[in-house]
């Protein structure tokens, strides 16, 4: 078994004449619900595209479950699940048939395909539409499927990019229990998300990236003993970004601007 | 903060707007694509001033015929071809072209009569408005230097019938949006258009086979135009030349009673869209009840591919199949071998007498059937969208991606190839059995040569393309140009082999020859494969890039 579900050394993407990845270290040990987080632009959507083999490094090694992506990439996919930005859904399907093909391009028996989709269909609660093509999904619901197609093959890594954006409250709930009972059960699930509330309930270990850096990362209880909070008591995961991350003056809001506004 | 807020007047909306479209414009320029198509566009306008101004000149001299020939009352189909062209134009190109969407300026605190002014003004804008214009103007020039005394009228008629137009055209544009708001709708459209283009094909020879009758037909059917505005407008002024002055006013009445239903029924139909017109895509949900679904048995050709390579497939075929401009085109090559073997049909089958013989139409048609057919492999991940993004994530090698896009190619190839022959062989019959072998091994040729060239294409130029929607729907300039390009080696080729075998008077040489260069380009096909998917490997930043935009 490898101390870490993911390890990145020296992990750097440069598009041209900007680094939008700049030397990461990034180390998550197996079953941690690792949450990732950044203001926009700061390369999150960048890690997590070169982290899941849509976008090759600049430079750096990226090493998932023990093993090196660049020179087992079939053998590393098999194991991970993703839903990546924009969902990367094939949307001239019906959901049980995007369920079908991505079960097949996993390796999946039909049998175990056509069960598993049923299931996921039904907990998604999106078996009621059979007929209905993806493209006339909503948001909410293309979000569900990608999820549902990211765990059919069950998968030890879990890559999800912005998971609960657009999904309702109900299913939002239901997919929080399902991701914590595969945390318990050993899967590591790597999570950005902009809702820093959903992060801090759901995840035990947060890294902070920023213009393309890593400014922190450890567990919520390290990153808070970092913070020095005025008052008695704990500081939340909000204060924690704010204060890595919002202490550039620039970001700073001048309210004196808009006192037409306010 | 709000006391401060002045609504613009329309004038002022309408420069905003225009001002919006312009910097639109400005910015789309900074892709090198857009650049490229300004200059296309730039083309085309310069096509279409040259075009306006010869037909225009038409008009100027149909006009100075009938008024001075006095066939006052022809003036009319002169109305007629302007109303036509106006109307007709825009609904064959709604589809196509940057249309601007005049609905989400409703966010913005507009007048409804700002919103139907600014409707109305950019309905002037269209070519066919442009153009329609412009024949008028020749008309007013052609009536002012022949018969100064008509033109008063003349210019009253001519303004009337530029509203009345103008507000058709809008109208009929708008119940298309509405119509066009719904995918499924959309798609239909499409299917019906591709459909309309084969019959225009067979308009020649209907012509000539039944041309007496249509012209009886129509003659019948002028009676009946009466009472329609460019008739109308066409009788007012023979009437006027008559000193009729009660037709005048009657028809005069007449056109303006047109131009206030018609702007009366695009007021209500902008006022709904004004209003905040629902043309959502998403329906209600309908209770539906699971089917049990049993996968068919008889996919047993899929069975024998990695379970990956058999998805794809699956997945290939559904696309086909919801694909309707697909399927539409599936049934073009077998009327286009109908359509051109016809003339050899019969007792007028004789060689060379339309300079080709059937012997060598056979391989001809054959040869550009795949040429329609095998064009899309050029850019064959144009319709996977964000869905492009699983064959990165998914643990599979892109050869299997490309083996099943070849493969489903290969059987519809395979499908509409069979259809072409039987429709051939029932219309002109088979050529002879050497020439018939040497025209499928060629085939088999240039396909596997294709497919290598082809990946090769849709990995390094590709476009994204969307299912049912005809706007902006250009396939990859590079990809046509290469496909071009290789498919004219190709029956370079192939021609120089045939005649080869003509010239030496061995009828099995081109067969024997095609055999040697089909085993060499089917192992060059799979020998390619390793490489395309090192190059996807490379590539498939600037793919995602594409078609996921």
């Amino acid at each position: 078994m490898p101390d870490f579900a993911i390890s990145t050394e020296h992990l750097t993407r440069r598009f041209g004449g900007l680094t939008a990845v700049d030397d990461i270290h990034l180390q998550v040990a197996a079953g941690q619900f690792f949450g990732f987080l950044g203001p926009n632009g700061a390369g999150k959507s960048t890690t997590i595209k070169m982290l899941t083999g849509l976008l090759a490094p600049s430079s750096g090694r990226i090493e998932l479950l023990g093993l090196d992506f660049a020179s087992h990439a079939v053998e590393v996919k098999r194991q991970i699940g993703v839903v990546p930005e924009g969902m990367g859904l094939f949307e001239r399907l019906t959901g049980a048939e995007y369920l079908h093909f991505v079960g097949q391009m996993y390796g999946l028996d039909r049998a175990t395909t056509q069960q598993r989709s049923a299931e996921l269909l039904e907990f998604m609660q999106l078996a009621g539409r059979p007929k209905t093509l993806i493209a006339d999904y909503s948001h909410g619901m293309q979000k569900k499927l990608a999820l549902a197609a990211a765990v059919i093959h069950g998968p030890r890594i879990l890559f999800l990019d912005e998971p609960f954006e657009g999904v309702d409250a109900l299913a939002a709930g239901a997919l929080k229990a399902l991701l914590g009972r595969m945390t318990a059960r050993g899967v590591t699930i790597f999570l950005t998300s902009h809702v820093l509330e959903i992060v801090e309930r759901l995840c035990s270990h947060v890294a902070i990236i920023d213009k393309g850096r890593l400014v922190a990362q450890g567990s919520l209880e390290e990153l808070r003993a970092g913070v020095a909070v005025g008052e008695a008591g704990s500081a939340t995961l909000e204060q924690i970004f704010l204060s890595t991350v919002g202490q550039d003056g620039e970001r700073q809001p001048q309210f004196e601007e808009l006192t037409w506004l306010t | 903060m709000a006391d401060l807020i002045r609504v613009p007047g329309v004038a002022a909306q309408i420069r905003l707007v225009a001002g919006l479209r312009w910097r639109i414009l400005r910015n789309g320029l900074r892709r090198k694509s857009n650049r490229l198509d300004l200059i296309g566009m730039i083309l085309a306008g310069i096509f279409a001033a040259f075009l306006i101004f010869g037909v225009s000149t038409g008009f100027f001299a149909g006009t100075r015929y009938v008024l001075t020939k006095d066939h006052a009352s022809w003036i009319a189909f002169l109305f007629w071809a302007i109303f036509l062209c106006w109307q007709v134009f825009p609904v064959l190109v709604a589809g196509f072209g940057a249309a601007f969407e005049f609905r989400t300026l409703l966010r913005f605190p507009l007048s409804l009569r700002a919103f139907y002014l600014i409707g109305l003004a950019y309905g002037f804008a269209e070519l066919s408005a442009v153009a329609g214009t412009c024949w008028i103007v020749a008309m007013l020039l052609s009536a002012a230097l022949v018969r100064p005394s008509v033109l008063p009228l003349m210019t009253a008629i001519a303004g009337l019938f530029l509203l009345l137009n103008v507000t058709l055209e809008r109208l009929l544009a708008s119940w298309i949006e509405r119509l066009f708001a719904r995918r499924r709708t959309r798609e239909v459209f499409l299917g019906l258009f591709v459909l309309a283009m084969i019959c225009v094909q067979f308009i020649g020879p209907l012509l000539n086979r039944y041309g007496e009758a249509l012209r009886r037909f129509a003659s019948h059917l002028l009676i009946y135009l009466a009472p329609f505005p460019p008739s109308l407008a066409g009788r007012a002024i023979s009437d006027f030349l008559q000193e009729d002055w009660a037709g005048v006013l009657g028809s005069f009445a007449g056109l303006l009673g047109f131009a206030a239903a018609l702007s009366f029924l695009l007021w209500l139909r902008f006022s709904a869209q004004y209003r905040g017109e629902e043309l959502s895509e998403t329906s209600a949900p309908v209770p539906q009840r699971p089917r049990a679904r049993q996968e068919s048995s008889g996919a047993f050709v899929l069975d024998r591919l990695s379970p990956q390579a058999g998805a794809i497939v699956r997945k290939e075929l559904c696309y086909l199949l919801r694909n309707g401009f697909a399927l539409l085109s599936l049934l073009f090559p077998p009327v286009l071998v109908l359509l051109f073997s016809s003339p050899f049909a019969g007792s007028r089958r004789e060689p060379f007498r339309h300079g080709l013989s059937p012997a060598m139409l056979f391989p001809a048609m054959m040869a550009y059937i795949v040429f329609i057919l095998i064009t899309p492999a050029y850019n064959c991940f144009a319709f996977e969208s964000r869905g492009i993004q699983t064959y990165f994530t998914a643990p599979l090698r892109f050869r299997h991606v490309f083996l099943a896009k070849n493969l489903v190619l290969a059987l519809v190839l395979i499908f509409d190839l069979s259809l072409c022959i039987a429709v051939f062989a029932f219309s002109a019959g088979l050529p002879s059995l050497p020439q018939f072998i040497a025209t499928l091994v060629a085939i088999v040729f240039a396909v596997a040569g294709q497919f290598a060239i082809a990946n090769w294409s849709s990995l390094c130029f590709p476009r994204k393309l969307v299912f049912g929607q005809m706007r902006n729907q250009r396939q990859s300039g590079m990809a046509v140009l290469i496909a071009f390009g290789v498919q004219i080696v190709f029956a370079g080729v192939g021609a120089v082999i045939l005649f080869a075998g003509r010239w030496t008077q061995d009828a099995w040489l081109p067969a024997e020859v095609f055999a040697m260069l089909s085993v060499a380009a089917v192992l060059g096909y799979f020998a390619s494969l390793d490489s395309l998917s090192e190059l996807a490997e490379r590539k498939k930043e600037a793919l995602i890039e594409t078609l996921c935009r």
